[in-house]
């Protein structure tokens, strides 16, 4: 009877509990997707679990997960939306949407945290409200120059990057970058949705280039590389985020041993618990393997993670957690946060000064059909050097 | 006429009846009463509604521009995505000197000027190689863009927020300033696209539509006459796309790209080529079925019928774009400008049957 009491009372007090809406909006559907849809369900699963392990300080996190179809209008409607519905913070995608929100998200003061990992979204003007998750791709590709630069001093290197801003990021702080390490960037080459790269592959080779270090997706990475195998080249690959990892893996074959990779997640083979945690909550939704495996999936985990830690300390601090009061006090939790959900190989930390989440990062190596850790978490030594001149 | 507010049927007498603006006043009459209703929505529509009402009327915008060059001059246009883009990567250059009333002109005019660069190969091409030029020309504004440190190399360009006679516009009145700006715009572009064909400009376009070579015979230019159908087609596309600069508050190359061509053109072919009508029923159904779809893949996300990880639900938006293009293509080519015109004629004629 005793239980049956309590079972009401929590049940109640589950209906009662005040509901807080989180809406992620991004690519379901159209390009980019095959990275979207996994970064959604990442999102509906993180919710999903912290609502039902009670991680969310007594609220009810409602999150939404919409498909704006890689369409920056889409996304404009959906984050006016959930302004008008009160939401406290929101979960974005695109590059090109949280650009061209930048302005509309500092005027609001709107937490925002994309899944695009340019360093525009936190650099002047318009950055006060912006949190990047992990490092930046400007980071991420220093921390593959700082690696060749070890492992092959004064290296040859070609950046192949995709022909838009998410691609052409990181293109001038990696110059700058290549020229303390003393490694030569000797063409840096925009492709994308590419059938064959022998003519560019053959230029590389013909310049002595012996790295490519791929700012991209992972459709044209493979192509390349690919190619690069049939050719019969000595060339190496190295690839940031977005171009690397187990949709590389799949999409390239036996093409893509010996490519290194650098992430700041857990592959969920591996034995960490992050990994374990990924896999435990995927098997518990029902997830198929290719979701699991995906590293797009804890990077929507991630995402989540981080907004409902905010909102659940704005609550505990007796704060109100929606409307123009609710996003301030979420944004002012923001600057000082600061936990480890596990999902990444390192915490997040958050200041006024500092919007990147997790400062790590891992150089991985395919082996066998998997990547593998090469080397410890580390922070790139050289990225704020040459982007923040300290 | 005794009682003209009781005509009825389609009785003209003269050629000034014939090329009147409203065949009937009652016809004159509905789009006063259309253009209150567009006056009165604002007061009931929430934020995120205007959006999207705003973002119909400057499609409409595009599409009528594209209807100018496809539709009355028949010189198929891949590239109008980058006409909006010319003329809004004007007014973000503008913009912090200049008001928007003329930047917007401005971008429409830089718009306008590369159309005409564009429409030079069709002085020697047509059909699909003409197609495949404006093709070439979005290429191009993409490539020159991605590449142009001025223009952020297709990274955002911030608009600033705009004052207009003392009225400071901020973040909550934001889409409502700028829906009666675009609506005035709008009406203002719509006369003159009605007016097109009641001038020798206009028929020009037509006549070199049906026969080049007979329309040359009788004393028209046609090499001049396609450079004018797409400089005007890129005025309206330029116009439209400094309006979209600000309204979105952010140039990003992203929204002048060749899928947004496409879906100017999915708009114009579902709404009517070469119809003012169907430039507004085109953009409003596409834009609107979109959404439409959206709630109804959620409602079924919702239900669960779809096993996890595969997302049917989210599936359908595309899906559905593609099928009403083919559907109103086989079935309904003269597109929803023909619905409306069997519509009308129903009442223009009651209470007789024709």
């Amino acid at each position: 009877m005793r239980k049956l009491a309590v079972m009401v009372f929590l049940l109640l007090g589950f209906g009662f509990a005040q509901k807080v809406h989180l809406m992620w909006s991004g690519a379901i559907t159209g390009p980019t997707s095959d990275a979207g849809k996994y970064y959604a369900q990442g999102v509906e699963d993180y919710c999903k679990y912290a609502n039902e392990e009670g991680k969310t300080g007594g609220l009810t996190i409602v999150c939404e997960t919409r498909d704006d179809q890689y369409n920056n209008a889409n996304t404009q409607r959906n984050f006016e939306e959930a302004l008008e519905r009160g939401d406290p913070a929101f979960l974005g995608y695109s590059t090109g949407g949280t650009l061209q929100l930048k302005p509309l998200i500092q005027e609001v003061g709107m937490t925002y945290i994309p899944a695009s990992y340019h360093i525009g979204n936190i650099d002047p003007p318009d950055n006060d409200y912006l949190f990047l998750p992990i490092v930046s791709y400007s980071e991420q590709v220093i921390a593959l120059l700082e690696y060749i630069a070890k492992e092959k001093p004064g290296a040859k290197v070609a950046l192949a990057v995709h022909p838009s801003p998410f691609g052409r990021a990181p293109v001038p702080d990696a110059k700058k970058a290549a020229k303390e390490l003393g490694i030569e960037i000797v063409e840096v080459q925009e492709m994308a949705k590419g059938l064959d790269y022998t003519a560019t592959l053959k230029r590389f080779a013909n310049k002595g280039v012996e790295y490519i270090v791929y700012q991209n997706v992972a459709g044209p990475v493979a192509t390349m590389i690919k190619d690069a195998k049939r050719l019969g080249l000595k060339i190496k690959h190295a690839a940031a985020h977005y171009a690397g990892g187990p949709d590389l893996l799949r999409l390239a074959g036996d093409a893509a041993e010996g490519v290194i990779w650098v992430t700041s997640y857990f592959m969920p083979y591996e034995d960490a618990a992050g990994a374990a945690f990924v896999k435990k909550l995927g098997e518990r939704y029902k997830r198929p393997a290719d979701t699991i495996e995906s590293v797009h999936y804890p990077s929507g985990m991630l995402a989540a993670a981080i907004a409902i830690e905010a909102i659940k300390r704005a609550h505990e601090a007796g704060k109100p957690v929606t409307g123009d009061a609710g996003r301030e006090a979420v944004y002012a939790e923001m600057l000082k946060l600061s936990f480890d959900p596990g999902l990444a190989v390192g915490p997040v930390t958050y200041t006024k000064e500092d919007h990147v989440g997790v400062d790590h990062m891992r150089v991985l190596r395919a082996e066998g059909g998997k990547f593998v850790p090469i080397t410890e978490p580390f922070q790139s030594k050289l990225f704020r050097k040459v982007h923040y001149g300290k | 006429m005794r009682n003209p507010w009781a005509q009825t049927g389609n009785y003209k007498t003269s050629y000034r009846q014939d090329t009147a603006i409203f065949a009937t006043y009652l016809e004159m009459l509905s789009l006063w009463a259309l253009i209150a209703v567009l006056l009165a929505l604002p007061f009931f529509l929430s934020r995120p509604q205007m959006f999207v009402l705003d973002l119909i009327l400057v499609y409409a915008l595009a599409v009528l521009g594209l209807n100018i060059t496809t539709g009355y001059a028949g010189l198929i246009n891949i590239g109008q995505a980058a006409f909006v883009g010319v003329g809004a990567y004007t007014a973000a250059l503008l913009a912090p000197s200049l008001p928007f009333w003329l930047t917007v002109p401005i971008g429409g005019l830089a718009a306008a000027v590369a159309g005409g660069i564009v429409g030079i190969p069709s002085l020697r091409i047509k059909h699909l190689y003409l197609a495949i030029a404006t093709l070439a020309f979005q290429i191009i504004f993409e490539w020159t863009v991605g590449h142009s440190t001025l223009l952020k190399q297709g990274g955002a360009i911030s608009m600033p927020r705009v004052e207009f006679l003392g009225y400071r516009v901020g973040y909550k009145n934001h889409y409502y300033f700028w829906y009666f700006v675009i609506l005035f715009v709008v009406v203002v572009l719509a006369f003159a696209f009605r007016n097109l064909l009641r001038t020798r400009f206009g028929r020009a376009l037509v006549a070199v539509r049906d026969n080049d070579r007979a329309a040359d015979a009788m004393g028209m230019h046609p090499g001049l006459t396609k450079i004018f159908a797409f400089a005007l087609g890129g005025f309206f596309a330029g116009i439209a796309g400094g309006l979209y600069a600000y309204l979105s508050r952010a140039v990003v190359i992203e929204d002048y790209m060749l899928p947004v061509s496409i879906k100017f053109l999915a708009m114009a072919i579902v709404g009517g080529l070469g119809s003012l009508v169907g430039s507004f029923l085109g953009p409003a159904f596409l834009v609107l079925l979109d959404l439409n779809m959206e709630d109804l893949a959620n409602w079924l996300k919702s239900l669960g019928l779809s096993y996890a990880g595969v997302d049917i639900a989210s599936a359908m938006r595309p899906l559905t774009f593609g099928l009403v293009i083919v559907l109103f293509l086989i079935f309904e080519p003269r597109g929803l400008a023909n619905w409306w015109r069997l519509v009308r004629n129903f009442f223009r004629n009651w209470p007789f049957k024709y």
